[in-house]
């Protein structure tokens, strides 16, 4: 009895773990004393009024960046899900492996390989991808594409041919089959991709850190670059909005998807 | 017959599609990856191959000159050595944490459990900057865990726990802990009751218990468990960059440091394409080890 009793206690300290430096944002960011010091020392709610504009702007920047991601990921995703789970080519599998392949890579590499590629493009173009949200877009796809076709690369697996000869056989046209058909079986994969990588997308900073700049800067770029060199109550504030919007998001997307498919797209 | 009529009319599996036609759809994906990420990485390890011409600039002949300036001396050697014993202290943190965790989920019969992995899984799913950011007021000097160390006498003064290395090893067993629980909590699952049961009906003691058949049953999981920790640990950024408070040198931000404020692109494509074939190799080992406990079990 004594021994489970432990093994519980174990396990409280590391929920616990897991999830003070979530909670404390929240908290800290009412504290009217030094940000950083415990125990808060009076309430307040001055930070939240402080919190600067550029913020606001490097959300909606996020917003954009991670919407088209997530939507040009799908829309490059499944002609190549399809294709790899339906045709019969040499070199299928490896072929297979290079669409996964930049999963692999650390996106500080990726990150820092598409500034310099951005600075050779401005030296034979004069187009400037660096600091656009174009740019941001592109970085993003990297991952993007890859996150959501594994994703639909597992739902496809499931995929059941009957239905679509079924349609074909009452006189479906091939596109209307697509449409009608392949798609809404493929939904639920579809989403999930989908929404995945616009939360990966809104989480990155190794490739929003080296491919945006200036207007094109989102939200944890800006959160990273101002807490380098001073830690503002402002700051926690910004912070502790994001925790409680993830937090109501998360609900909501448990109630939707289910988290732990969502999660299940992972790996 | 009708079945016949049926696949004759199938358009996807049958002929009228041309062997080709599939790879015309992949087409474009293929190109769009090419572009934008193939591209930028060969041309990072082109990069490596010359030497700097003043900052920003690279210089315009081959050679391996950084690949054994990198590999020799001790000071970027050091950062390569210091990042892999980064990765093993986190690796380590996260199985001894992990692990009883792992057990709990995959044992449990509480009504609590589906909560608890939605907790488990949660911290994911808030920006990896916020979470950096929490750690701040609880391990700072004058932050919530020294005040309960002061206040009940643990220590006499403050302890320096965040902005070094100690603050990087915090940070990253947070971000990666979920990770490992999550692949322990697959393999415990699969490990039959009744093989802990009767060991301990036969006498072994709850140690021996572990020692002698739970950990070397659940031992694919840890192995691979451990692979994916120690890839993420060492391929992060933000993480050190955030609590190492820029005095914590590890591949990540010694790479960042030189595309960012040294502007010796060279310098940094090298340990660049370095973290990028170490990252890669263990990955695939990782996917292996998968693959053979999948055909395992």
């Amino acid at each position: 009895m004594t021994r489970r009793m432990a093994l519980r206690a174990v396990v409280l300290a590391v929920f616990a773990f897991l999830l003070a430096p979530v909670i404390i944002v929240v908290i800290a960011s009412f504290n009217g004393g030094p940000i950083l010091s415990f125990p808060p020392e009076e309430f307040t709610l001055r930070w939240f009024e402080q919190i600067k504009p550029s913020f606001v702007d490097g959300l909606y920047v996020s917003l954009i960046v991670a919407t088209s991601t997530a939507l040009l990921s799908i829309a490059f995703g499944i002609p190549a899900v399809l294709a790899l789970s339906r045709g019969n080519f040499p070199a299928r599998d490896a072929l297979n492996s290079i669409l996964l392949s930049p999963l692999m890579v650390p996106a500080l590499v990726t990150g820092v390989a598409l500034y310099q590629f951005s600075l050779a493009f401005w030296d034979l173009t004069r187009i400037s991808l660096g600091g656009t949200i174009t740019g941001l877009i592109i970085g993003h796809l990297t991952f993007g594409i890859p996150f959501a076709a594994r994703a639909m690369l597992a739902g496809h697996a499931r995929f059941d041919y009957a239905l679509e000869e079924a349609a074909l056989n009452l006189g479906a046209t091939p596109m209307q089959t697509f449409w009608r058909v392949t798609i809404p079986v493929l939904r639920p994969s579809i989403i999930s991709g989908g929404i995945f990588a616009f939360v990966m997308s809104l989480d990155d900073v190794p490739i929003a850190l080296f491919m945006g700049g200036g207007n094109a800067t989102t939200l944890p770029v800006r959160i990273f670059t101002t807490i380098e060199f001073d830690f503002s109550g402002d700051v926690m504030a910004v912070a502790a909005v994001i925790v409680v919007a993830s937090v109501v998001l998360m609900l909501l997307l448990d109630r939707l998807v289910g988290i732990e498919q969502l999660f299940g797209a992972r790996h | 017959m009708a079945s016949t009529a049926i696949s004759e009319k199938s358009a996807w599996r049958s002929p009228p599609r041309r062997p080709d036609f599939w790879l015309w759809v992949l087409l474009p994906t293929a190109l769009v990856l090419g572009v934008i990420f193939f591209a930028p990485i060969v041309d990072l390890i082109l990069a490596s191959l010359h030497e700097m011409a003043g900052p920003g600039q690279v210089s315009t002949s081959f050679t391996l000159a950084n690949y054994r300036t990198f590999l020799t001396d001790p000071f970027y050697f050091g950062i390569l050595l210091r990042t892999c014993w980064l990765g093993l202290l986190v690796v380590g943190c996260c199985l001894i944490v992990g692990y009883p965790v792992a057990y709990y989920l995959a044992r449990t019969q509480s009504r609590w459990r589906g909560f608890l992995l939605f907790l488990t899984i949660s911290p994911l799913l808030i920006s990896a900057v916020v979470r950096n950011m929490g750690w701040f007021p609880l391990l700072d000097q004058a932050g919530l865990v020294n005040w309960l160390l002061l206040e009940l006498g643990v220590v006499s003064s403050p302890l320096r726990l965040i902005n070094n290395f100690t603050g990087v090893v915090i940070g990253l067993v947070h971000a990666l802990l979920p990770f490992m629980i999550l692949t322990l909590t697959t393999v415990i699952q699969r490990i039959d009751v009744d093989l802990e049961e009767a060991a301990a009906s036969l006498g072994a003691g709850p140690w021996r218990v572990f020692w002698r058949v739970l950990l070397p049953l659940s031992l694919p999981g840890v192995v691979s468990g451990a692979l994916i920790v120690f890839t993420m640990a060492i391929s992060a950024y933000t993480t050190p960059a955030i609590l190492g408070g820029n005095r914590v040198l590890v591949m990540a931000t010694y790479i960042a440091q030189q595309f960012r404020t040294v502007l010796n692109y060279p310098a940094g494509g090298t340990a660049a394409a370095i973290l990028l074939v170490f990252a890669a190799m263990l990955t695939i080992l990782a996917l292996r080890v998968r693959t053979a406990e999948a055909a395992g079990s």
